[in-house]
Formats: C-alpha cells, sequence, structure tokens
C-alpha cells in the first residue's frame, strides 16, 4: 500500500484577447508567449513521458477563455506569424553572439526551442492544441476539467447567483465543446470560494474542486485530516485542499526553487538590452521595448551583476529540486501517516504558465518529478477523479470564503484600483437577467444580439482586469477591456429597450468577440 | 532610444530588477520633469538634474516596495503571465477607453466583503430621490447604518458612517466577529427620524480562526492540523480587536427607522 498520494493540479488560463480589428496587438502576445514556453513545451513533456511508459498523472484546468483562443483560427495564423518573428530574431542573435561560448549556445537553444514549436503547431497537432491535450485526456495520463467562464472572482458575486451560474454552465459547455466530454472537476477562479459554491457547483454535476489551505480549514467543522483529505461541501462537492508545504515550495518568491541562483533569470532579457534599432524589426508596431523571450543570464543572486546562463547547471539543479520536493512529500506523508485512517494526499495546484514562462526550468522539473515518483511507488501520483474512486466519502465541512490571494480573502480583486468594476458589472449581470425573462423565447437576430450581451456581460466580470488594475501593469489596457464590455452591453441593453438593432455594430462585436459560440443567454435567468 | 521607450524600459525594470538609477540617468533634464510631472510630483522648476534624480528614485522606490510587499506568491505568478504587456507609464496612450455612466440614476445600496476586517458598500440615490431630499430640507445628512444581524433580518447592533451626497462608495471596518451584516443607506435633519433610502444585501464576514466547537479536536487532528501549516497560517488564535468606527447605538434608535 502506497504511503501517500500526491496530485498535481495546473490552471492554464489567460484572459481573452483577440483583436482582428487591429494587423498585431500587443497584448495576443501574452498567448503566443504561453504557448512557446509552456503549452507546448508541457505537451513535448507528456510525448517524452508517454514514449518512456512513464505512467505520469497531471489534473489540468483549461480556462474557457484559453480554449476559445486555443481553437481559434486568427490567433493561430497570428501564432504562426509569431514564431516566425522569434525564429527571425533568433537567426539574428546566432549571428551576433554564435562564436560567444557563453550566449552562443542559448542563441542556438532559442533557436532550436521556436523551431520545434512551429513544427509542433504547424505540422504535428495542424494548430489544434486542444485536440492535442484531449489525447492525454482521453489516455487517461491527463485530467481536464473546467474553470470559470471568464475567470470571475466568484465569492464578490455571492449575492447574484445567477451569475455565478452563468459562469459555471458556460464553462461546462465550452469543455464539452473542446473536449466531448463533461468536466469532472471545476478550478475555482483564483481559488475563490465561499460558503454557498458547492450547491451551484453540484447542481451542474461538478464532482469536485480545489480550495485553499486557509479556506478550507477553517471550515465548519474544521477538517479532522487536515489538509491531507478532501472535504465534502453539505451539497456533497468534493473539495481538495491545498498542500501549504508543496505550494511554498515552488510559488514562494524568497524560498521557492524558481529562486535559485543557476536558474535562468527571466526579467533580463535582450528587450531591455540591446539597441533599439537592432531589435525593432522583431517587436511591436511602435518599437516600445518589452521582452523578447531572449534572457542569456542566470538569477545569481540579488544583484545587477548577472552571470551567463548556464543551461546544462540549470537542468541538473531541476532534477535535484524534484528530488527534493519528492523526499519532502514523503516525509510530509509518513508524518499524516499515522494519524490517518487512509494514506495522506497532497494536493499541489499552481499556475500552468509558472512552468517553462517565468520558470525555464519548470518543465523539466516536471518530467524529472514524474520519472522519479514512477521509480518510487511509496508516493503515488495520481489525477483528483482517481482519488475520489478510491476514497469516495470524506468528512462534511463548508469551507469559509477564501483565495489564493495576498492575505487569503479579497483584498486583490476589491480595492481602490478596481472597486469601480463591481458595480458596472453588477448591474450588467441584473440588466441582463431583465432581459433573459423579458425575452425567453426570442430566436433569429434578437437571440442573436442576447447571446452577444451574454458574452459581453461575463467579458465583464474577468478578475484578471481587476488583477492587472491592482498591480498596476496595463492597467489603462484592463480598464479598457472592462468598460469595452460594459459599454457594448450597456448599447445591446439600450438597442433592446428601444427595439432597434445595428445588425452591422453587432456582427462586427460577434466578430471581434467570437468566444462561446454555443452561449444561451437564457442562462442568466433566475433559477426557479 | 526615444524618450518613451527608455522611460518604459526604466520603469519596468524599476519594478522588478535593481538597475534603475543608470537607466534613468540616461534621460534629459527635460524628460526627467515631463516623468515628475506624470507621476504627480511637484517639483520646483530649475532644479539641478541630481536633485530631479533622487525625487523621482525615492517615490519609484516607494512605490516598489509597495507593490511588492502587498503581493501574494500566488499572485506574483499570475502577473508574469502578462510579461508581454508594459507597466503603467507616465506615458501610456492608446485609443481612449469608452467612458461608462458613473452611475445609474437609481437608489440602491450594494455591500461585498473583502476580507475579515473589511465591507465594501456602493450605492446610488436617483436624482428624483436627491431632489425629494433637498425638498425636505437643505440640511438633511446620509449616512450608513451598519446592521449586525442576529438570525436572518432582527438586529443585534448597529453604528453609522457619516457619508457626503457626493460619496457613492465606502469601505466598511468591521468588528472581527464573524457575524453577518446588512448596510442601510438612510438620510436623518436634526431632530426626525432617520428615514432608510436603501437597504443592502446580507454580508457575512469570513472567520480567521479555527471554530472548534465545544467538543474540540482530539490530539491526532489536532497534529495533522499542525502538519497543514496552521500555525504559518496563523488561524489558531482568535483576539478580540477593539473597533474604533463601532458605535453602539440604543436599539430604540434602530427601531425608529423607516424602511424604504
Amino acid at each position: 500500500m502506497e504511503s501517500g498520494y500526491l496530485a498535481l493540479v495546473l490552471n492554464a488560463h489567460l484572459p481573452f484577447v483577440r483583436r482582428p480589428d487591429y494587423p498585431r496587438f500587443l497584448e495576443e502576445r501574452w498567448l503566443f508567449e504561453a504557448l512557446s514556453e509552456s503549452y507546448l513545451p508541457l505537451l513535448r513533456l507528456f510525448r517524452r513521458l508517454d514514449a518512456d511508459l512513464v505512467p505520469f498523472r497531471l489534473t489540468l484546468a483549461v480556462s474557457p477563455t484559453l480554449e476559445a483562443m486555443l481553437g481559434d483560427k486568427l490567433l493561430g495564423e497570428r501564432y504562426l506569424s509569431y514564431l516566425d518573428t522569434q525564429l527571425a530574431l533568433a537567426a539574428a542573435e546566432e549571428a551576433r553572439v554564435g562564436s560567444d561560448p557563453a550566449f552562443g549556445k542559448l542563441a542556438r537553444l532559442y533557436s532550436a526551442l521556436y523551431r520545434e514549436d512551429r513544427e509542433d503547431f504547424a505540422e504535428r497537432y495542424a494548430g489544434d492544441v486542444l485536440g492535442a491535450l484531449d489525447y492525454y485526456y482521453k489516455r487517461g495520463r491527463v485530467e481536464l476539467i473546467t474553470s470559470g467562464a471568464t475567470h470571475a472572482f466568484l465569492p464578490l458575486y455571492r449575492d447574484l447567483p445567477e451569475a455565478v451560474s452563468a459562469q459555471v454552465e458556460t464553462a461546462i459547455v465550452s469543455h464539452r465543446r473542446a473536449f466531448g466530454k463533461h468536466p469532472a472537476g471545476f478550478w475555482m477562479p483564483q481559488l475563490g470560494w465561499y460558503p454557498g459554491l458547492g450547491d451551484i457547483l453540484k447542481s451542474y454535476n461538478v464532482q469536485y474542486t480545489v480550495a485553499g489551505t486557509r479556506g478550507a480549514l477553517l471550515g465548519l467543522p474544521v477538517p479532522e485530516r487536515g489538509s491531507f483529505a478532501p472535504v465534502q461541501s453539505p451539497s456533497g462537492l468534493a473539495v481538495f485542499i491545498r498542500d501549504a508545504g508543496a505550494t511554498t515550495a515552488v510559488w514562494s518568491d524568497t524560498e521557492g526553487y524558481p529562486g535559485d541562483p543557476v536558474y535562468r533569470d527571466f526579467y533580463r532579457d535582450i528587450g531591455f538590452d540591446l539597441d533599439p534599432a537592432y531589435l525593432a524589426p522583431y517587436l511591436e508596431e511602435g518599437g516600445a521595448r518589452t521582452f523578447t523571450g531572449f534572457k542569456y543570464w542566470s538569477v545569481t543572486g540579488r544583484t545587477a551583476d548577472k552571470l551567463p546562463y548556464d543551461p546544462s547547471a540549470a537542468a541538473a539543479r531541476a532534477a535535484e529540486h524534484a528530488e527534493l520536493f519528492l523526499s519532502e512529500r514523503r516525509a510530509a506523508a509518513a508524518a499524516a501517516a499515522g494519524l490517518m485512517d487512509r494514506p495522506p494526499l497532497m494536493v499541489c495546484p499552481y499556475d500552468a504558465e509558472l512552468f517553462g514562462h517565468w520558470w525555464f526550468e519548470g518543465p523539466a522539473w516536471l518530467e524529472a518529478l514524474f520519472r522519479r515518483a514512477a521509480e518510487d511507488p511509496s508516493l503515488r501520483l495520481l489525477s483528483l477523479g482517481e482519488y475520489l474512486k478510491l476514497y469516495p466519502e470524506s468528512q462534511t465541512s463548508e469551507p469559509e470564503f477564501s483565495s489564493w490571494g495576498d492575505g487569503g480573502y479579497g483584498e486583490a480583486w476589491l480595492d481602490g484600483s478596481n472597486d469601480w468594476v463591481y458595480r458596472h458589472s453588477a448591474k450588467a449581470v441584473e440588466r441582463m437577467s431583465e432581459l433573459a425573462e423579458r425575452f425567453p423565447e426570442e430566436s433569429g437576430l434578437r437571440e442573436r444580439i442576447l447571446n452577444q450581451a451574454a458574452r459581453e456581460v461575463l467579458l465583464a466580470m474577468c478578475s484578471d482586469w481587476s488583477l492587472l488594475m491592482r498591480a498596476g501593469r496595463s492597467s489603462a489596457f484592463a480598464r479598457a477591456q472592462v468598460e469595452d464590455a460594459i459599454s457594448s452591453f450597456g448599447r445591446i441593453y439600450d438597442m433592446l429597450c428601444a427595439n432597434t438593432v445595428s445588425t452591422e455594430w453587432l456582427t462586427r462585436l460577434e466578430k471581434r468577440n467570437n468566444l462561446f459560440p454555443d452561449i444561451n443567454y437564457r442562462i442568466f435567468r433566475k433559477k426557479r | 532610444m526615444d524618450a518613451r521607450a527608455a522611460l518604459t524600459s526604466v520603469l519596468y525594470l524599476f519594478q522588478n530588477v535593481s538597475v534603475t538609477s543608470a537607466k534613468l540617468a540616461s534621460l534629459s533634464v527635460e524628460d526627467l520633469y515631463l516623468l515628475a510631472d506624470r507621476m504627480g510630483l511637484d517639483l520646483p522648476v530649475g532644479l539641478e538634474r541630481p536633485f530631479v534624480l533622487e525625487e523621482i528614485l525615492a517615490v519609484l522606490e516607494e512605490d516598489s516596495e509597495d507593490r511588492q510587499a502587498s503581493r501574494g506568491d500566488a499572485l506574483r505568478v499570475e502577473e508574469m503571465k502578462y510579461s508581454g504587456s508594459e507597466p503603467d507609464t507616465p506615458f501610456s496612450e492608446g485609443e481612449p477607453p469608452p467612458s461608462l455612466e458613473r452611475r445609474y440614476n437609481e437608489t440602491m445600496i450594494r455591500a461585498l466583503v473583502r476580507d475579515p476586517s473589511w465591507a465594501f458598500a456602493y450605492w446610488d440615490i436617483s436624482d428624483a430621490e436627491r431632489s425629494s431630499l433637498g425638498e425636505e430640507e437643505s440640511e438633511a445628512s446620509l449616512f450608513l447604518r451598519v446592521n449586525e444581524l442576529d438570525g436572518e433580518e432582527s438586529k443585534k447592533e448597529f453604528f453609522d458612517i457619516p457619508v457626503s451626497r457626493d460619496d457613492l462608495q465606502w469601505y466598511i471596518n468591521l468588528p472581527p466577529s464573524g457575524s453577518r451584516y446588512r448596510i442601510d443607506l438612510c438620510s436623518r435633519r436634526p431632530g426626525c427620524r432617520c428615514r432608510c433610502l436603501a437597504r443592502s444585501n446580507v454580508v457575512e464576514v469570513p472567520r480567521q480562526a479555527l471554530s472548534l466547537g465545544p467538543g474540540g479536536l482530539d490530539a491526532r487532528s489536532r497534529e495533522l492540523l499542525r502538519l497543514s501549516g496552521i500555525e504559518e497560517l496563523r488561524i489558531e488564535a482568535p483576539g478580540e480587536l477593539p473597533n474604533p468606527q463601532r458605535i453602539l447605538s440604543e436599539s430604540a434608535e434602530a427601531a425608529a427607522l423607516d424602511r424604504p
């Protein structure tokens, strides 16, 4: 019998950014960078593990907005164009530093990375990254789950249950469209839980979710097994609990592995170091300095005098960190096992984009983790669904309102920088419900416009924009995203009240915000 | 490098690494003044370049420290997703965002819980209601009545927060009780009964310490909770804190409040 279980859970998510009305759009690069450095490298890692018959298990949430972007033809074409630019820059870099013993190999490393990305995306997967994920889903290696439709921070909509239901139902429909199956699990955006949310999730036949350690342990009654087993909400939803130790090991800015001196430094990028004239052909129009993805320095320490990055040393350290992670989890399992009536479970939820994009060696760490775990079955890796098959019953407890944000509650999404959002998003929800009640049986053009109204309301609820406003990064863009969605919804509302529709404007909006093609505006009707 | 690109670079680097003074030093004194102006710094005209630099660096450093200190590990990683974007700079530009209505001309109040200490309330008063307030008496004052609830509707205690007619939102410091609250938007004129203009949804303040119940936990569970990290989370001891904003009032006044 295993002495413990380990469940890795990744959340792959980006907010919806798609601007066909511009030839190129800076914020679309968020998707392209995540594809290049995280999603495609993760798929390559799955492929290698599969080829070597390593029985890896992973629970992976793919957010509906990411699904929409990964399935979009225009963004796929633009991604190829981005890769061509990156390859051109790689060629220029090889010419510039190719003969340098430290930097030449790094230029070749990036050249190989983008070449592989291009081959995988264009040829191996024919642009269908969702299909590639689905392959591992069907093979039982990766358990795909869904998340809120537009990653709304649900506790701030607690008093608007129709808004929460709309986020959940739209997500489930999106998942079924992408993968042909009902999702067993639901990743709560920002791990935002509030008492009662389980009732809504369970009503959509969701089996499980993951909550933050704080919120779960503050639950009523207190979880008797600590974070080493899930609890069941009063409605029967399994709520897995984030493992605090595993969290610190990877996430912590000070103690986490990614801060190791030999790993690649994220911030130091040639986009900020080299002559803008040299970089101009590879940057966005206007030539504003930005990250290029070409980074030649290691973390080194808290100094501006960085040492050149050494990929071999970093790969060796990633393997060491994987072993360290496993040995610490084994020790934690051993400490808890004697106190429990079942093997302890440690749930390790992370952002998927951490692996590769921010922590360049993250995929290597994951791969080493899977390979080493397979050699020592005392700590078994499993998906959350597999755990529930082994232990379908758990203690009933209602977790407390919580998140994985600063302070553990809602500070990150509700402060002076972003609180204005909620007056408008809540009003849009209220008006959308009113429209759905007034026009329950529409078809044709009126149904189209109501469906677009529903999309705009969901877009206005996106928690990423509030986060960016608070972080002071791209906050003008973030603010414009919310204002745009609210304004578009307002225009539709006014059109319906006045019984006039501008078909041309509607068509343009549908083409731009084309996510959730199966949306049904009636999801905003009040539940009876 | 043009000034905008240079400043973008400098601001980004400042927020993320410790190599900024050299980058700032590459800017002309005019650009530095422009930057200071956009940052809201009111610098005397004709300062020597080193002094302008020093002022800007001091503010940037403070801002950077505040932001770093206020972000948790999970959110730091979240933000890294957006690395292709630029940090906010005084030179941010682009399409002007479509303007939104500041209010919807209705009388309402909604409350949101942020954390165990703070709730956020926003409200509006319709133009018609505002007019009638004005007609009633020019001295009518507005306040929020924060009612602690005992059961579904009944009030245990309450405290009032005066607000002005221009206010449309307020952060409310709540007693650390794990209680439920409802917030009434009220008007009052001296010597008269209060009038409730709008009543919010009920909000529940989250616990910040374990609630063990009368039986407590057995030793095994206590040890499992310790292994789960309750000490690091600091959710063990409750500890009542005094709340300066709390003004206990007589229930008779609460009873005198007219409901909308």
